[in-house]
């Protein structure tokens, strides 16, 4: 009872930004398979991989970019989507700083609620609301796969296309948990937020850096990105358990950390 | 029986900023006590140390004699708290408000009080339909008492509860406090800056300044305590004082006397007989002009 009247709270507050990004993400995906159909149906992918620059496509998962199932796959790896996906998790994670900077929290923990449950809620409110977000991008991919290019729909495999959706998610649940670590120690939301999400930046700019630049490659690794390879998570060649064991590792660890530290705070 | 409230050496710092300072206060069951000092004395922090809202540096918080740190969740349980600014959910209306914060509490919230709340605060349906950002100052503030009064805890802490309230409403809560007074199973815990209504209201109180305590006592002994202030007038010249009164006599000029009298009136008005007044006022005690001196420390140290 207790629980769900702080989770259904929390979702109702965050209910539009939640709907809005994944209609935006969604119409994104959409975009993506009508971009994919017409390169495909006037032959162009050939010349289009001759375009991007090798450390781009390098950057952006190998030169498979320049396929069918590539493309489609770019839906879940520009850095647009992959960005605003996690920015979102950042913002839905930090709310326990807001809900201190409003003053909010005092009517709630001056009642018997535990405090592991404001952070057990935003933890729950951040991973459903961005799988949720991912959930329907991977249903309108694979809707408009369907429905504009039935022909090549089976060299999108919906299994395949489920892993790099999964991966992804690992990353944003990543940024998110840190960003519950942060707002778990910060009496600012825009603090809490905006320092983890310009740590999400400088990771992204660090990986797409060590394609381009070799000696950036073992710096790289502390990037949750580095653990993304969605060309070949979508082809078959990559099943990326290991990155997801890496970032799930991480995500607990950062809850871990956001639960020790909001059970220590003044609020 | 253990005190409702009770700390022992009570002590936060924030970083360098000292906030409480060995602070010691007890608060009997069923008394109505109030916690008064100037703005910045650790009131409100004290009030959140209470609430397991802040951790104390040193020293420990007692509700109940359970330890508002080791055994916060069950203290907490018997607080109903209304703070000083009312933090709301804008977007929700005032019956959301009540319910989100009724499915927070240990037990269910008995709905035939709080419809009794809600009349005696004169909130009507089309307020509880309105949303929370919609309402005026005073609406927001009856919201806020009627949350902290809702679950019927044992303790009430109410930080500046008539803050912005009408005179109407002001009559109601203090009504609602004597009612729960006079049924002797609930502790209030009042930090207010309106001076007359602690007096009307509290048992005792308690005042603090820079983190400390520096005294606690009963509003009856401060009345008896406290000495009067009496203005003399005559039919012509005054006389000059005579003995009784003589040490009493702060100001006089030609035609009247500026007295203060501790404890009794009786004996002060006996040694007046026979001389030619003409009238005489009597100041009543006041818990402003007291309150006052101790905020800037010329208070005496009685206790």
């Amino acid at each position: 009872m207790m629980f769900a009247a702080l989770l259904g709270r929390s979702l109702a507050r965050h209910r539009a930004l939640i709907i809005a990004v994944a209609t935006l993400l969604s119409a994104f995906q959409t975009l993506d398979v009508v971009v994919a159909y017409n390169l495909q149906a006037k032959g162009l992918y050939a010349q289009f991989a001759t375009l991007v620059p090798a450390f781009i496509q390098e950057a952006m998962g190998g030169v498979l970019v320049g396929s069918f199932a590539g493309a489609i796959a770019l839906g879940f790896a520009h850095p647009l989507v992959m960005l605003s996906l996690s920015c979102v998790a950042i913002y839905l994670a930090s709310e326990p700083s807001g809900e201190v900077e409003e003053g909010l929290v005092d009517l709630v923990v001056a009642r018997p609620v535990p405090r592991s449950l404001i952070v057990t809620r935003s933890a729950v409110v951040y991973v459903v609301g961005s799988a949720a977000i991912v959930a329907a991008m991977f249903a309108t991919s694979r809707i408009a796969v369907r429905l504009l290019s039935p022909a090549t729909a089976a060299s999108v495999s919906a299994v395949r296309l489920g892993w790099v959706a999964a991966n992804l998610l690992a990353i944003v649940w990543c940024f998110g948990a840190a960003a519950l670590a942060a707002a778990a120690r910060a009496r600012q939301r825009t603090r809490a937020a905006g320092t983890v999400a310009l740590v999400a930046v400088f990771f992204y700019l660090l990986q797409f850096g060590a394609a381009a630049w070799s000696p950036l490659r073992p710096l790289a690794r502390v990037s949750p990105f580095h653990y993304y390879e969605p060309m070949q998570t979508l082809l078959g060649s990559v099943t990326p358990v290991a990155h997801l064991v890496v970032l799930m590792t991480t995500t607990t660890v950062f809850l871990a950390v956001a639960y020790a530290l909001y059970n220590r705070r003044d609020l | 029986m253990s005190d409702a409230v009770r700390t022992e050496s009570l002590t936060k710092y924030f970083g360098p900023v000292v906030a409480l300072e060995a602070l010691d206060l007890s608060v009997a069951r069923g008394e109505v006590y109030g916690f008064l000092g100037p703005n910045g004395a650790g009131k409100t922090t004290t009030i959140r140390i209470l609430l397991d809202l802040v951790r104390a540096t040193t020293g420990r918080a007692l509700i109940d004699g359970l330890d508002c740190r080791a055994d916060s969740m069950e203290a907490r349980r018997r607080i109903g708290y209304l703070p000083a600014e009312m933090p709301l959910y804008r977007e929700m209306t005032g019956a959301a408000y009540l319910d989100f914060l009724a499915a927070l509490e240990s037990r269910p919230v008995d709905l035939s009080y709080r419809q009794t709340l809600l009349s005696r605060f004169d909130v009507s349906d089309i307020d509880l339909r309105r949303r929370l950002d919609h309402l005026s100052h005073g609406m927001k503030r009856k919201f806020g008492i009627i949350q902290a009064l809702m679950g019927r805890r044992p303790l009430l802490i109410l930080d500046e509860p008539t803050s912005g309230l009408d005179p109407l409403m002001i009559e109601a809560f203090a009504e609602t406090v004597h009612e729960l007074k006079t049924a002797g199973q609930t502790t209030v815990f009042l930090s207010s800056h309106v001076l007359s209504e602690v007096e009307r209201l509290c048992d005792r109180v308690g005042i603090i300044r820079r983190g400390r305590l520096v005294r606690q006592t009963s509003i009856a002994d401060l009345r008896r305590d406290t000495p009067r202030r009496i203005r003399v007038f005559f039919d012509g010249s005054a006389p000059p004082p005579p003995t009784g009164l003589f040490a009493a006599v702060r100001r006089s000029d030609a035609r009247h006397w500026e007295l203060e009298w501790p404890g009794p009136l009786g004996s002060a008005l006996e040694a007046m007989r026979g001389l030619p007044i003409s009238d005489i006022e009597i100041e009543p005690f006041k818990l402003d002009d007291y309150v006052l001196e101790v905020y800037t420390g010329t208070a005496g140290t009685r206790s």
